[in-house]
């Protein structure tokens, strides 16, 4: 056995430690919520933090028995992940009950127990990896080359087997890689052998006593589960888990008015549902036709009464739905835009039972974001956001941005309009941050008095939001009126709207509620919360919602849609935290992940204060602060770059799902390759490091998004190759530090790199939702400047080598 | 998709007539341990309690119900009368049951924490106070005929039952409705008719419609067909938000003798009336009065439909 095989195990290992991290959070996605998959990504790095901290501790004992302990940690390993896995789905965690003060401490102790059952995996991952540093000090770069490069590999295997597997089955799978990593060690066979009996083991446990299920309060369970409902289609992808079912409770989404019966019009169709990870993305056409016949009926068919014949772009098919509705209310020509690749198929080539889209002349199926297709050079005279489009793809976020507004009032034609949803049946504040970003979309595209450009009308559940270039007439105003009020609609908003009057003829009554003091107006009269802020809003006046709630406009910047809560005022929001949306809810489980990442960073950083030797301390006096410094500061910049990065790769790509393969594993592999150059730039490659990076950084703040959005019209392809050049050289630059910051750290002595690569684990896991937390509050540039600052930080914390000896062993070790 | 009657089946009939049925409300006092198992069994849920636990149970009702009656007046102003006695006559620990664990938790009926309880299926046992709240915006009167969709462990049917001339419901999950059909016989509750089926279409066969109409399950916007068997005065209430919230927003739609659909957002359960909040907003041009619109808001009914 070579040297150098002797690092395959650690490159399989890490493979499928990274394999198993993301399988877990597709776990979740599924069974549960994605928001609480997040919790995965803190235990795995508080596994590898304890584990390096523990190593430090014993680190004589440890390279004492540490080759006998690498020969059974893989089989250790298998035990660990399968059981951890079969503890996890059997956990019966509901997040939901997380939001009821009088039911969340047991959902406490469900989430104590995932701890519980995963850490011991993660632990025994990251007691390999510090083993295999300790006993490679020489080659710290090499060690930590194969351990980034073998994680790259993991990432790319596990979102290859999501187009084969089943999320579910993507543990057992990845059990593989583990037992294989037993054939490149000592005594392959003794070891290989037991290493089969526990990979057979553990398959015939997950696979014969499987427990994993969707959550029955998530959106597939009841259609799953009345009378006669089929799943009649699924398509495996690292997007998700697509499930088309049939069954008698699918119907078109759309916002009909409650007087469809007055009018004469049929209610929607109905449908088969098309489900991802269990939440509904669509309604599909049952064979035998697509019919719109409830359009007019319908809350969003306002703008094509005022636009006949217009020519459309439409954000979101909605199933092919809103394209047949379009054409039935008399669009000329309808460019749909579908970004989600398996709603894109399904129109195009049909899916299950479900034919494809009828060709027509009129209709272009294109899977281009609205952000992209409005910056190509060609005109609308509407361009119509779905009221589903938001909820579809994560990336589709983009398309409420000011930016991306303003691209669509400079795409229209003379007279023409933007249609923009706000579901307004949880929180109406919403609208009232949508409109405060019509208003900087609108000034941006050279509008003088955004208030003179906006209509804003509603039903009960939902809010449209009418744009244009030009200023109102009192024609279409009169248009507006007449069209909400055969429908029971109400007119939130028109230029030179009296609000007071409005009051008094209201059929939705939408009443103002003070978020702090727990108050809702309550009288005899109607109340329009909508209509009491749209114009001061719009006039770029304070708004009485504006005190409880963050309401700054949507931008590339600051891109979250659901971000509106204000998080220096908690005490107030977990006091309401009954009424939070579902989609608020994330923030505060970041917030909570942050809380208990600080706990385990100032644990582990403490460790040195009651072991003074894991610092190498010889004198008395504690050489720590400037590697502490060093290794925080790594842990925090490496995620901060990569959580940017996968911002604007999914902007650019239109597709989270790709943005977060091509960075992860680019980022992965190419710092891999950066640490496997340590050995040759030695002393050099601090600087070098620093240099591009804090270079690179300082580009991309200045032109990045100018460049993404001038190639956004790229073929797919182009964009992905430009992706990967982003990611190389910066990855490459990011993988030098840690390497030659263990190797000095290897010369210290005592348990010092174990603590220092466990230390950089601890900061890794505060830098998710520390990085999470920046962006969502201040926005990725500010998250992309700090990430600049930390390593100009680790450029001076690392000693020069004239200072070499503040890092340096006793000359005894 | 054909519709699945459970109750008034020939089974369920002739088992009411061979046993007399327990029902608290016609006989006060008559619910006893042995009346709740025997209850239970023949509901398909057998049970066993001791007197000990059973009385700890009956000793936490008076609380609840007296929380329940701070709770209505704090929110609505009043607690109706009618709601506060359907509450003391239906058993609500008989509602407590896990059913695809086949597990009563009658136990915990009447805690002090009102909490919603999971009953398996997707299903939840809202929380009592969130139930009576929206019981009293119902306004359900005797002569009413009701309609639920979503009929989960049945209490909140049974409660409306005690109150209006019939009720009805309809369950969408095919296992939970078959159990839960047979909860009402042994309690002696003839006025409620369960089935498992599609509730979009609502119960056209009922002649002459619904004065109030339940919609539980998950909604995406009202049902249209819903509408047209609401009567003229008809309330409809669609609670919104995931069942785990201690309480639920509404949406009370009410409709007009011409047929037109109006709509109140109802956040009662979270919120509490602002006293007086009329007082600082410019009245409708054209109102002719700078009077407060309401000397005591907090006293008003919550259903207080738009002016036309």
């Amino acid at each position: 056995m070579t040297r150098r095989m002797s690092l395959i195990p650690l490159f399989l290992i890490s493979a499928a430690a990274v394999g198993y991290e993301i399988a877990l959070t597709r776990y979740f996605a599924v069974a549960k919520w994605s928001e609480y998959g997040y919790w995965v990504i803190s235990i795995v790095m508080v596994g590898f933090a304890l584990s390096g901290v523990s190593i430090a501790l014993v680190r004589d004992r440890a390279v004492r028995h540490g080759p006998a302990l690498l020969r059974v940690l893989p089989v250790l390993l298998i035990l660990s992940a399968a059981a951890g896995y079969h503890a996890t789905t059997a956990n019966p965690f509901n997040p939901l009950q997380l939001q009821n003060a009088a039911t969340y401490l047991p959902q406490l102790g469900n989430i104590a127990l995932y701890y519980a059952v995963l850490l011991p995996f993660f632990f025994l991952t990251g007691l390999y990896i510090s083993l295999m540093f300790v006993l490679n000090e020489d080659r710290v770069a090499r060690v930590y080359g194969f351990d980034l490069t073998g994680a790259g590999f993991g990432a790319a295997v596990v979102l290859g087997l999501m187009s084969l597997l089943h999320p579910f089955q993507l543990v057992p799978a990845l059990l593989v890689l583990l037992a294989a990593s037993s054939l490149f060690g000592p005594r392959p066979l003794r070891m290989a052998l037991a290493s089969l009996v526990a990979l057979a083991a553990s398959e015939a446990v997950l696979l014969g006593d499987g427990q994993a299920a969707y959550n029955d309060f998530k959106a597939i369970y009841a259609p799953l589960h009345v009378p006669d409902a089929r799943q009649v289609a699924e398509v495996r992808s690292p997007r998700g888990l697509y499930a088309l079912l049939d069954d008698f409770t699918e119907r078109v989404d759309t916002d009909v008015s409650n007087n469809a019966g007055l009018l004469g019009v049929p209610g929607p169709p109905q449908s088969l549902g098309l489900y991802r990870d269990g939440n509904r993305i669509a309604a599909l056409p049952k064979p035998g036709g697509l019919s719109a016949a409830y359009a007019p009926a319908a809350l969003d068919a306002l703008p094509y009464q005022l636009l006949p014949g217009a020519s459309v772009l439409l954000g979101g098919a909605s199933g092919g739905f809103r394209v047949q509705q379009a054409l039935e209310l008399g669009a000329a020509h309808v460019d749909a835009l579908e970004p989600d690749p398996v709603l894109l198929d399904a129109l195009r080539h049909g899916i299950g039972p479900v034919p494809a889209l009828q060709p027509d002349p009129r209709v272009r199926l294109l899977p281009d974001s609205p952000l992209a297709m409005s910056r190509a050079g060609r005109r609308y005279g509407l361009i119509d956001l779905s009221g589903d489009f938001l909820e579809a793809a994560e990336a589709n976020g983009a398309a409420f941005t000011a930016e991306a507004i303003a691209g669509y009032v400079r795409a229209l034609t003379p007279g023409g309009l933007v249609s923009i949803p706000v579901s307004i049946r949880e929180f109406p504040v919403y609208a009232v941050r949508v409109l405060a970003t019509v208003r900087d979309a609108l000034r941006d595209a050279g509008v003088a008095d955004p208030a003179a450009s906006v209509v804003v009308y509603r039903s009960a559940w939902n809010l449209r939001i009418l744009v244009g270039r030009e200023p109102w007439t009192a024609e279409r105003i009169a248009a507006v009126k007449r069209f909400a009020a055969d429908r029971s609609f109400d007119v939130s908003y028109f230029p030179g709207m009296d609000v007071a009057a409005a009051r008094a003829d209201i059929y939705n009554d939408l009443p103002a509620v003070n978020f702090e003091s727990g108050e809702v107006a309550s009288g005899a009269g109607s109340e329009d919360a909508v209509a009491d802020e749209a114009g001061p809003v719009l006039r770029g006046e304070p708004s009485e919602s504006q005190r409880a709630f963050n309401l700054r406009p949507i931008t590339l910047d600051r891109p979250s849609y659901y971000a509106i809560l204000r998080l220096e005022h908690l005490p107030t929001i977990l006091r309401r935290l009954e009424i939070l949306p579902q989609a608020e809810v994330g923030q505060l489980v970041n917030l909570a992940v942050l809380a208990q990442a600080v706990v385990i960073a100032l644990l582990v950083l403490a460790v040195p204060l009651f072991a003074p030797r894991v610092a190498g301390q010889r004198d008395g006096r504690p050489p720590v602060l400037r590697p502490v410094i060093y290794f925080a500061s790594l842990g925090l910049g490496f995620l901060f770059i990569e959580i940017f990065l996968i911002e604007k790769a999914s902007l650019y790509l239109n597709d989270r799902t790709s943005a977060f393969a091509l960075v992860l594993t680019g980022m992965l592999v190419f710092s891999g390759l950066g640490s496997l150059l340590a050995d040759r730039v030695r002393h050099l490659g601090i600087a070098l490091a620093a240099a591009v990076t804090v270079g690179w950084c300082a580009l991309a703040l200045l032109g990045l998004e100018p460049f993404l959005l001038a190639t956004i019209g790229l073929p797919w392809l182009a964009r992905a190759a430009i992706v990967v050049l982003l990611v190389a050289p910066v990855s490459l630059a990011l993988g030098l530090p840690f390497p030659l910051g263990l190797a000095r750290a290897g010369t210290a002595g005592g348990g010092f790199l174990p603590w220092a690569w466990g230390l950089n684990g601890a900061f890794s896991v505060v830098a998710t939702p520390l990085a999470n937390l920046i962006a969502v509050q201040a926005g990725f540039d500010r998250l992309l400047l700090a990430a600049a600052l930390l390593y100009a930080v680790t450029f001076l914390a690392y000693p020069s080598i004239r200072k070499t000896l503040q890092w340096q062993p006793s000359p005894t070790h | 998709m054909a519709a699945i009657p459970h109750t008034l089946t020939r089974r369920a009939v002739l088992s009411a007539a061979a046993t007399a049925p327990f029902a608290a409300h016609a006989a006060p006092g008559a619910w006893t341990r042995d009346a709740y198992m025997e209850a239970m069994r023949r509901s398909g849920r057998p049970v066993d309690v001791t007197e000990a636990q059973f009385q700890a149970i009956q000793a936490r009702k008076p609380g609840a119900i007296r929380r329940i009656e701070s709770y209505l007046k704090e929110r609505l102003g009043s607690a109706d009368p009618a709601v506060i006695k359907a509450f003391q006559e239906v058993p609500r620990e008989y509602y407590h049951y896990v059913y695809p664990e086949r597990r009563s938790q009658g136990g915990v009926a009447y805690e002090d924490d009102p909490k919603p309880w999971a009953l398996g299926y997707g299903s939840a046992l809202s929380d009592y106070l969130g139930q009576a709240y929206m019981t009293q915006v119902c306004k359900p009167q005797p002569g009413d005929v009701t309609l639920e969709i979503g009929t989960g462990s049945g209490f909140q049917s049974s409660l409306l039952s005690r109150i209006v001339k019939q009720s009805y419901s309809i369950e969408i999950i095919e296992p939970l409705g078959q159990a839960v059909s047979k909860v009402f016989a042994p309690l002696g509750y003839d006025n409620v008719q369960t089935r498992v089926g599609d509730g979009y279409f609502g119960w056209p066969e009922v002649r002459g419609g619904f004065d109030v109409i339940i919609v539980t399950c998950a909604a995406q916007y009202a049902p249209p067909e819903l509408f047209k068997q609401l009567k003229p005065g008809g309330r409809m209430l669609i609670p919104i938000g995931q069942p785990f919230k201690r309480g639920q927003l509404l949406y009370v739609y009410t409709k007009d003798e011409d047929g037109k659909v109006r709509s109140r957002k109802d956040v009662g359960v979270f919120f509490i009336p602002m006293t007086g909040a009329m007082m600082n907003r410019p009245h409708p041009a054209g109102s002719g009065t700078d009077a407060p619109a309401s000397a005591t808001p907090a006293a008003l009914p919550a259903e207080a439909p738009a002016k036309p």
